[in-house]
């Protein structure tokens, strides 16, 4: 039938596995009559979506399933197409802004509108509003984010709006202000052992207890990711007896022996080996964000104690300024440049403030 | 006349050159002394002393010699076979053997050099010299393509200007400011197609009467040759560098010039002058003229004071990034007068030059490139950590100013680079070439972007009835960083190519599970044909990239053999079917059950029908090299029996699908007929059905009654 990780993902409030205060509370809200705008953030794969879809069933009944899929063309104010998937039901819609890159507003203003100004015509209907869902909101562009502000005060009777996102430092103040704030934590190693033991006794076969605990440590509290493991590994080898090795994804062994690069030799040649590797890694569109964190996180690990603060506080700088800039190559090197030059130093014992 | 024969006819006819020298001389003495005397000039200089035969040309003469060649390598088919044995054999090594006009293999020629080296006035003398009438397009022209359709085309195709005997040569001046890009309508695009599609629809041609190939030579002719309007030109043409003539020849035509016209002038002076001028004759020409002009003598000082202007003239890109990264050569140094400070003070310099080329974003690109290269000794890289910073800077200050609008700021720009200078200047290093990596890899990001978003696509519409079932797997990073990784080993058990009938229940099931996947993500395996003609399977979309990195796969994920993916490939193509037929029989109400039990009957009748399609299936096999391991090959019945008929039409010939339903048809109906009547005569009466449910694989479902079977 379908992957794993959709064909187990709980369908109501009542068959989530974790987090049941938030289960709870999310019932009862769906019960009063009185369903707030909601902002659920918590970290990738902890099961945001998952509730959100489970709230909506709630609140509607069966009829959120019934997906239609289309795509629509905003046309940006410089006349530039946008084309943006729509995932809609009878009672909700959903939408990944994102997608329109700098022209975020115009979808969220337009759309927004229409679905506002339209009122549920179906008397069966449990509800009177309309839900949208914003996913990735936390990527929203601000201008975006100060067009949804008055629009979620003004329309409230037709409509809610459920902004899905990571954190929220990057929304704005007045939107969380109007917003029901629902923390998603990520599951616990247990929590997590219990749903792949769920999963298992599910497809009837038997999972031993050290491979879904290794399974679960190793996915770092994303349960989507521990699923896709689960599954592969269930593909690679059936018996999942023995020993597991866990394959990591493959950017993220690449980044590693970026990071293995970075410390074995400090000179100009290896920081041109060390681009070619980074224009590789974002040739396969991995975010260059995510470059930076985990090459840095490693070469934490295998860099004296001393130096691993300076380290990662050089990671979050160029983070930040890679954020504000455009070409990602340029403060990706300059931070392996900046860390080269600091391990240098601390080989060669030199002392940083004598220098500047 | 006795007299006559005294004298040897040598000294004859010495005497009567000496004489025609003289008149010779005398007269264009009169001439120039008639020139100078006249007050103010009524001509250019440049175009006095234009070349106007080959010999008189200046400088490159290998350039000259390429392009006369080209030239005359169409002589065949512009006027005709009056060629030298030798020649026709010389060339034969050029000529394309399938171009029945014996053209050249590139039918357009591409000179590009810096300006004032006299580029226009080569393609013109040579034209003449060829026996060409010359047809000029350049920068005063509209190029747009509807100049190729309306002037260019009727010119080359009746082969002469109106009026004149001599067959045409179309010369394309200034072609890097045409339009190019991608779409078809752009002018490089058209003038192309007009070279490259003829020879294809030639034959076709000949009967129409309306395209005819192109018969005449085309010179095209520009500054930069990297221009990016020009780069759907480059590979089909021909290309000559002119590059800078030496001095010395320029001084001693300049020299010549300068006796003719009268103005004593100093070589120091002069070589100065095409010093200041990198070589630029028109330049050259125009400032002499104008010290002329003013009727005085020419010497350094007062070159340099008419040369203030042109100090800055030439920039590109490369040139830009040498003069950054390299300190100004001592004859540069010289040639420009300047002092000891003022060389030292390059900040305004370099920005000005950073500048002049109005594209700050392609030098620091280059800087970028290039500054980790330099053979600087700096123990703990407080140099590139300099370099880095500033570049970050500037990163940082060009996206603000991007993002705000804000292109007051632009000015500003060019002294975040400026500081290369200083960090990484080095003598004598060597020239910096154009480096295109980061290009490249833009557009390898975005090629695999697409197939991102196919493969988005694909899991957001799979899947019918489910459909947006995925939608979670696929928002954000999520993507890329977890289900693309991990899709890719969940799609790459390591099942063996093993006959079917020894297969492992536990292997059976994982091959089904595959399937399944597969089929719900639209992943299909597409057979194609690798370069060296041996087939191969690949992943549509080629989703497998993602764990592919430098060019080679995860190590802990099989390869996946031809003839696994032989297996699968067949397996989703029964399963499509199977799901179209699912989905057309729930239509029509017929329900799942007699779905199954049709299919159930048609195992069973079909197992002695099986073995004409294997042995065509091992036929197949061999003749494809498909080194599939023998058992293999005897593996269909087992599948055929697992599930259904479909697949084994599909293996037996695959490239038909619309034969899909018919041929299934005919095994089962006959099996359904044979076990509900004992054989014979049945298929007449479900032929018509046929009809009525035409061309529908549930055509093939629909009559066979299992009720009659139970």
């Amino acid at each position: 039938m379908s992957l794993w990780v959709d064909r187990f993902r709980p369908r109501t409030l009542d068959d989530l596995h974790y987090h049941e205060g938030l289960s709870a509370r999310l019932k009862s809200l769906a019960a009063s009559g009185d369903f707030p705008h909601m902002l659920f953030y918590g970290p990738s794969g902890a099961g945001k979506k998952t509730r959100i879809s489970c709230t909506l069933r709630q609140l509607f009944g069966t009829g959120v399933e019934k997906l239609k899929i289309d795509q629509r063309v905003f046309i940006s104010p410089s006349k530039r197409k946008l084309e943006i998937n729509i995932v809609q039901s009878n009672f909700h819609i959903e939408i990944t802004p994102s997608e329109a890159g700098n022209y975020d507003r115009v979808v969220i203003q337009e759309l927004l509108k229409e679905i506002a100004q339209t009122q549920q015509v179906d008397l069966n209907a449990k509800q009177r509003f309309k839900v949208v869902i914003i996913n990735e909101a936390d990527s929203l562009s601000r201008d975006a984010q100060a067009a949804l502000r008055r629009t979620m005060e003004k329309y409230m009777s037709n409509m809610r709006i459920i902004l899905c996102a990571n954190s929220t430092s990057r929304l704005i103040a007045p939107i969380k202000s109007r917003c029901l704030l629902m923390r998603v934590a990520a599951p616990t190693p247990e929590e997590m052992q219990t749903v792949l033991e769920h999963v298992a006794k599910k497809l009837k076969f038997d999972l031993p207890p050290e491979a879904s605990q290794q399974i679960a440590e190793d996915s770092g509290g994303n349960m989507r990711k521990a699923l896709l493991v689960f599954e592969a590994l269930k593909m690679q080898s059936p018996d999942l007896s023995g020993p597991l090795s866990i394959a990591k994804p493959d950017w993220e062994t690449y980044c590693h022996k970026v990071a293995d690069l970075i410390v074995q030799e400090q000179t100009p040649a290896r920081v041109m080996e060390v681009r070619a590797k980074f224009y590789e890694l974002l040739s396969h569109c991995i975010p260059p964000t995510v470059i930076l964190k985990t090459v840095a996180e490693r070469v934490v690990e295998r860099v004296d104690e001393s130096l691993k603060a300076d380290i990662m506080h050089w990671a979050a700088f160029y983070e930040c300024r890679m954020r504000m800039g455009n070409k990602k190559i340029y403060h990706l090197e300059a931070w392996v440049v900046k860390v080269m030059s600091l391990y240098k130093h601390f080989v060669y014992n030199f002392d940083m403030s004598e220098f500047e | 006349m006795g007299n006559l024969l005294d004298v040897p006819i040598h000294r004859l006819m010495d005497e009567l050159s000496v004489t025609a020298a003289l008149r010779f001389n005398r007269s264009s003495n009169a001439g120039t002394a008639k020139r100078s005397s006249l007050g103010p000039e009524d001509t250019l200089w440049v175009d006095r002393y234009r070349p106007l035969r080959f010999t008189e040309l200046l400088g490159n003469e290998r350039v000259a010699r390429e392009t006369m060649a080209w030239v005359k390598q169409w002589d065949w088919c512009v006027f005709g076979k009056k060629k030298s044995k030798k020649r026709q054999r010389e060339d034969d090594e050029n000529f394309n053997p399938d171009d029945e006009y014996h053209r050249p293999k590139e039918k357009l020629l591409l000179i590009s050099g810096p300006p004032g080296l006299g580029k226009t006035t080569l393609a013109h003398v040579i034209a003449a010299q060829a026996g060409y009438e010359v047809m000029e397009i350049n920068a005063s022209d509209a190029r747009s393509a509807q100049v190729v359709d309306d002037r260019i085309r009727p010119a080359l195709e009746s082969g002469s200007a109106v009026g004149s005997t001599k067959p045409v040569l179309l010369i394309i001046d200034e072609i890097d400011g045409a339009t190019g890009g991608d779409n078809s309508s752009s002018f490089i695009q058209k003038l192309v197609s007009l070279t490259f599609d003829r020879p294809r629809n030639k034959r076709k041609a000949r009967d129409q009467r309306e395209k005819r190939p192109l018969l005449r030579p085309i010179i095209c002719i520009c500054n930069d040759q990297n221009a990016h309007a020009l780069s759907k030109l480059r590979p089909h043409a021909r290309q000559i560098r002119y590059t800078r003539p030496a001095d010395i020849h320029i001084v001693k035509r300049l020299r010549e010039i300068c006796e003719t016209e009268g103005l004593r002038a100093d070589t120091r002076a002069l070589s100065t002058l095409v010093g200041v001028a990198k070589g630029d004759l028109r330049g050259c020409l125009n400032t002499l003229q104008f010290i002329k002009s003013r009727n005085e003598e020419v010497t350094e000082p007062l070159i340099r004071r008419a040369t203030v202007g042109m100090k800055e003239a030439d920039t590109s890109m490369t040139s830009v990034i040498n003069e950054i990264f390299a300190p100004l050569s001592r004859k540069r140094i010289k040639e420009l007068g300047m002092g000891e400070d003022e060389e030292a003070r390059y900040v305004n310099r370099l920005s000005r030059a950073v500048e002049g080329l109005n594209n700050p974003s392609s030098i620091a690109n280059g800087c970028f490139a290039h500054y980790a290269n330099c053979r600087h000794h700096d123990a703990n890289m407080s140099n590139h950590e300099k370099a880095t910073e500033w570049l970050v800077a500037y990163d940082t200050f060009s996206s603000v100013m991007y993002a705000d609008g804000d292109f007051g700021l632009h000015s500003y720009l060019s002294y975040f680079l400026v500081p290369f200078h200083a960090l990484f200047r080095e003598r004598g290093a060597q020239r910096i070439e154009r480096d295109s990596t980061d290009w490249d890899n833009l557009q390898l990001t975005r090629a695999n972007d697409e197939i991102y978003k196919s493969l988005s696509n694909g899991v957001r519409t799979s899947s019918g009835r489910n459909a947006g079932n995925y939608r979670h797997l696929i928002t954000g990073q999520v993507l890329q960083l977890e289900f693309a990784p991990y899709i890719n080993r969940i799609i790459s058990p390591p099942l063996r190519p093993v006959n079917s009938q020894v297969i492992k229940p536990g292997e059976k099931a994982l091959l089904e599970r595959l399937v399944e996947i597969m089929v719900a993500l639209e992943l299909r395996f597409v057979q194609e044909k690798a370069e060296d003609g041996q087939l191969v399977y690949r992943l549509d979309p080629p989703i497998d990239v993602f764990v592919t990195y430098d060019g080679k796969r995860a190590a802990d994920i099989a390869v996946s053999r031809y003839a696994v993916r032989h297996l699968v490939a067949a397996e989703i193509d029964a399963a499509l079917i199977a799901r179209q037929a699912d989905a057309v029989e729930k239509g029509k109400g017929g329900g799942a059950k007699s779905g199954f039990f049709s299919r159930a009957s048609g195992k069973k009748a079909e197992v002695p029908e099986a073995e004409p399609g294997d042995a065509r299936d091992g036929g197949e096999g061999d003749s494809d090299r498909l080194r599939r391991a023998d058992p293999s090959e005897a593996e269909p019945p087992n599948k055929r029996a697992r599930s259904q008929p479909q697949e084994k039409i599909d293996i037996a010939d695959k490239p038909p699908v619309d034969f899909f339903g018919r041929l299934i048809a005919v095994p089962v109906s006959k099996g359904g007929g044979k076990s509900a009547k004992g054989g014979g005569g049945g298929t007449k009466e479900y032929g018509v059905k046929y009809q009525y449910l035409e061309g529908n694989s549930a055509a093939v479902r629909k009559p066979i009654k299992v009720s009659s079977f139970l």
